[in-house]
C-alpha cells in the first residue's frame, strides 16, 4: 500500500513540473513586462525607468529562461503567486478570499447531486423498463442537454423576478449576522448546479446497480428468501455505490472550475467569478495562477481518490 | 401469476411481436444494415434524428426561410414582441430574432461539429498510431494527454481564450486543443485490444507497412466508438460555445450564434420583460443538444452490444 502511494506520488511530480512550466511560459509570452506583475503596481508607478532596469537586473530577469522558471516555481511553492494586474492585490489573497464561497457552493451541490443521483439511479435500475425508468432516463438526458445557464436564467426569472421568493444573486450583505441570513442566496445556485450534476451521477449509478444486480451474490440473497427490498437495498445498492463514490471523488476537484458559469449568473463571489473577470480584463497573472491552482487541486484530489480506491479494492494495481 | 405479468417488459413484448410475425411468415429477410435497423428501432434515436434534421435543414436553407437579414438593424422596431411580422420579435437594435436563431445555428453547429471532427482527427490519428506502435511515442502522448486532461475543461478553454484572443477560428482551435485528449485515449484503448487480433498478425507476416495496417485495416474496426464519441462531443462543444458566448468570451458578438443571442439575457430587465429574446434560443439549443445526445446513445447501443442496459 505504501509503495503504491509513493509510486503514484512520483508520477504526480513530473506532471506538476511540466504543467507549471507551461503556465510559466504562458506568463512570459504575455504582453507587458514581468516586473509589472512581480511588484505592486502602485509602487511601480513611482519608480523611474533607470530604477526599473536595475530592479530587472536584481530580480534576475536577464537570467536564462530555465533558471527564471526554477526561481518562479520555488516562489509559487512558498505561496508567492505574484500580484493581480488590475488591483495590485497579491494573487494568493484573492484566491484564498474567494475559495470558501466556491467550496461552499460546490460541496452543497456535490452532496445533493450524489444523494439524488444515486437514489434515482437505484430506482431506475430496479424498475428497469418501467415508465418511471423511461421518464427518469429522458429527464436525465434533458439535464445534460439544457445549458446550465439557461436553466439558471429560468430559475432566476421564476423564483426571483416573478415570485420574489429568493434573491437574484450575491452571497453576503453587511447586515447579515448568522448563516441563516445568507442561506436564501445559496439555494438557487446550489440547486441549479446540483440538478445539472445529478443527471451524470444518475446514469452512472443506474448502470452500476444493473451491473451488481446480475451478480451471483444477489441470486444467493434472493434464494435465501430475503425480502426484495433487502436484496436490492442491502446487497445490491451497497455494492453499486462504490463506483459512484469514486466518480464523486473525481468530480470534487473539477468543482473549482465547474461552477464558473453558475457563479457568473448568480454573481456568486467565488473563484470562477474572479476567473471570468480576470479573463475579460486580460489580467494574465491572475488567469494563469487560478488555472495553475485548479490543476494542483485536480492532481492532488485524483491522487487521493486513487489511494482511496486502492484501499477499498486491493485488486487495483498501478496501471 | 402476478410475477409473470410484471416481468413482461417492453422488450419482451417487442420480441413477442417479432416472433409472431416470423411464425406467420410475414417477416422478410431484411437486407438493410443490421446496425441501421437497430438504431431505427430506437424510438428516442429516431426522434433525435428528426429534430436534428429539421434544425440542420433550416440552418442550411436559412436564406430561404428568413424574411430578414440577421444583422439588419432597424431602429424603428426595437424590442418588439412576437407578431406576424417578426415571428419571434426583435432585439434591442431591431434585428429579427427568428432569423438570428436560424442563421446563428449555422455558426453554432459549425463550431460544434467542426471542433468534434477536428478533435477526432487529431486524437484518433495519433491514438491509432501510438496505440499500435506502443513504446516511447505512446508514452509521450499518454503523458501529454494527461496534462491536458488535468485542467478542468472550462478553465483550460478560458485560459486559451485569454492567450489566443477571441475569434471564430480560434474558438474551434481551442476546442480541438482541449478535446483531443479523450478521443486519443479512446482510440488508443481500442487499438491496444485490436492489435492482438489474429488478422493483424497475418497482415504483419505479409509484410504490410505499419501505416497501412493501422489506418486501413484496424481503424475501420474501431469506427463505432469513434462515431459515438464524435456525436457526444458535438453536443458538448455546442453547449460550451453557448456558455462562452453567453459570457461574452466566445465568438465575437458581431457574428450571430446561439450563445451570442443569449448574451442579451445577462441583463435582468431583458430577462424579465423580453422573454422572446432568450427563451426561444435556449429551447432551440436544448432541443438540438438533446437530439444529438439521443442519436449518440442510439449509436452506442447499436454498435456496442456490451454497453446496453
Amino acid at each position: 500500500m505504501l509503495s503504491y502511494a509513493i509510486r503514484r506520488m512520483l508520477i504526480l511530480i513530473p506532471m506538476l513540473i511540466v504543467i507549471s512550466f507551461f503556465i510559466y511560459s504562458g506568463l512570459e509570452l504575455m504582453p507587458g513586462d514581468a516586473v509589472s506583475y512581480m511588484i505592486d503596481p502602485e509602487a511601480a508607478a513611482e519608480i523611474s525607468p533607470e530604477k526599473l532596469d536595475a530592479l530587472r537586473d536584481s530580480l534576475g530577469l536577464n537570467d536564462p529562461f530555465v533558471l527564471r522558471y526554477v526561481k518562479w516555481f520555488g516562489g509559487v511553492l512558498k505561496g508567492n503567486f505574484g500580484y493581480s494586474l488590475s488591483s495590485g492585490v497579491p494573487i494568493r489573497d484573492i484566491v484564498f478570499d474567494r475559495l470558501p464561497a466556491t467550496l461552499e457552493l460546490s460541496f452543497i451541490a456535490l452532496i445533493l447531486s450524489t444523494i439524488f443521483g444515486s437514489v434515482l439511479g437505484f430506482i431506475s435500475a430496479i424498475r428497469k423498463g418501467s415508465i418511471a425508468d423511461n421518464t427518469l432516463t429522458i429527464v436525465g438526458m434533458l439535464g445534460v442537454s439544457v445549458p446550465q445557464f439557461v436553466f439558471g436564467l429560468v430559475a432566476i426569472l421564476i423564483f426571483s423576478l416573478k415570485l420574489k421568493w429568493l434573491p437574484v444573486g450575491g452571497r453576503l450583505m453587511p447586515e447579515y449576522v448568522t448563516y441563516w441570513d445568507r442561506f436564501p442566496h445559496i439555494i438557487m445556485p446550489a440547486l441549479v448546479l446540483a440538478a445539472t450534476m445529478t443527471a451524470g451521477v444518475m446514469r452512472y449509478s443506474r448502470s452500476s446497480m444493473l451491473d451488481s444486480m446480475n451478480k451471483e451474490y444477489i441470486k444467493t440473497a434472493r434464494s435465501k428468501g430475503l425480502p426484495e427490498w433487502r436484496v436490492n437495498l442491502v446487497h445490491g445498492f451497497r455494492v453499486a455505490l462504490t463506483p459512484v463514490i469514486v466518480l464523486v471523488g473525481f468530480r470534487l476537484p473539477t468543482l473549482i472550475g465547474g461552477a464558473v458559469v453558475i457563479e457568473q449568473i448568480f454573481q456568486w463571489p467565488g473563484i470562477g467569478n474572479e476567473f471570468i473577470t480576470a479573463v475579460r480584463g486580460q489580467n494574465f497573472p491572475l488567469v494563469m495562477m487560478i488555472a495553475l491552482f485548479s490543476v494542483f487541486a485536480v492532481l492532488i484530489a485524483s491522487f487521493l481518490v486513487d489511494l482511496f480506491t486502492a484501499i477499498l479494492d486491493p485488486r487495483v494495481k498501478l496501471g | 401469476m402476478e410475477n409473470i405479468k410484471k416481468r413482461n417488459t417492453r422488450l419482451d413484448r417487442s420480441f413477442d411481436k417479432l416472433r409472431a410475425r416470423e411464425e406467420s411468415g410475414l417477416a422478410k429477410k431484411s437486407n438493410m444494415n443490421r446496425q441501421l435497423r437497430k438504431i431505427l428501432n430506437n424510438k428516442l434515436a429516431v426522434a433525435g434524428m428528426i429534430v436534428f434534421s429539421i434544425i440542420i435543414l433550416s440552418a442550411v436553407f436559412a436564406p430561404l426561410i428568413c424574411k430578414y437579414d440577421p444583422l439588419m438593424i432597424n431602429l424603428k422596431e426595437v424590442l418588439k414582441a412576437p407578431s406576424a411580422d417578426h415571428i419571434l420579435g426583435t432585439d434591442r437594435v431591431g434585428r429579427d430574432i427568428f432569423s438570428r436563431i436560424v442563421f446563428g445555428g449555422r455558426v453554432s453547429i459549425l463550431v460544434g461539429l467542426g471542433s468534434a471532427l477536428g478533435a477526432a482527427l487529431v486524437g484518433v490519428s495519433i491514438g491509432c498510431y501510438a496505440g499500435y506502435k506502443g513504446g516511447a511515442i505512446d508514452g509521450i502522448f499518454l503523458r501529454l494527454s494527461e496534462i491536458f486532461m488535468a485542467f478542468p475543461q472550462i478553465i483550460l478553454v478560458l485560459l486559451l481564450v485569454s492567450i489566443l484572443g477571441q475569434s471564430l477560428m480560434n474558438l474551434i482551435v481551442i476546442f480541438v486543443i482541449t478535446g483531443w485528449g479523450p478521443m486519443y485515449r479512446m482510440a488508443r484503448a481500442k487499438m491496444l485490444s485490436l492489435r492482438e487480433e489474429e488478422y493483424v498478425q497475418a497482415l504483419k507476416s505479409f509484410g504490410l507497412n505499419t501505416f497501412t495496417i493501422c489506418y486501413k485495416h484496424i481503424l475501420p474496426n474501431a469506427l463505432g466508438p469513434i462515431m459515438v464519441n464524435i456525436t457526444l462531443s458535438t453536443a458538448m462543444f455546442i453547449l460550451q460555445e453557448a456558455a462562452l458566448s453567453f459570457l461574452g468570451l466566445g465568438v465575437p458578438l458581431n457574428i450571430a450564434t446561439w450563445g451570442n443571442i443569449l448574451n442579451a439575457a445577462q441583463e435582468l430587465r431583458i430577462l424579465q420583460e423580453n422573454w422572446w429574446m432568450w427563451l426561444p434560443v435556449g429551447i432551440v439549443i436544448s432541443l438540438f443538444v438533446l437530439s444529438v445526445n439521443f442519436i449518440g446513445d442510439g449509436l452506442r447501443d447499436s454498435t456496442d452490444p456490451s454497453q446496453q442496459g
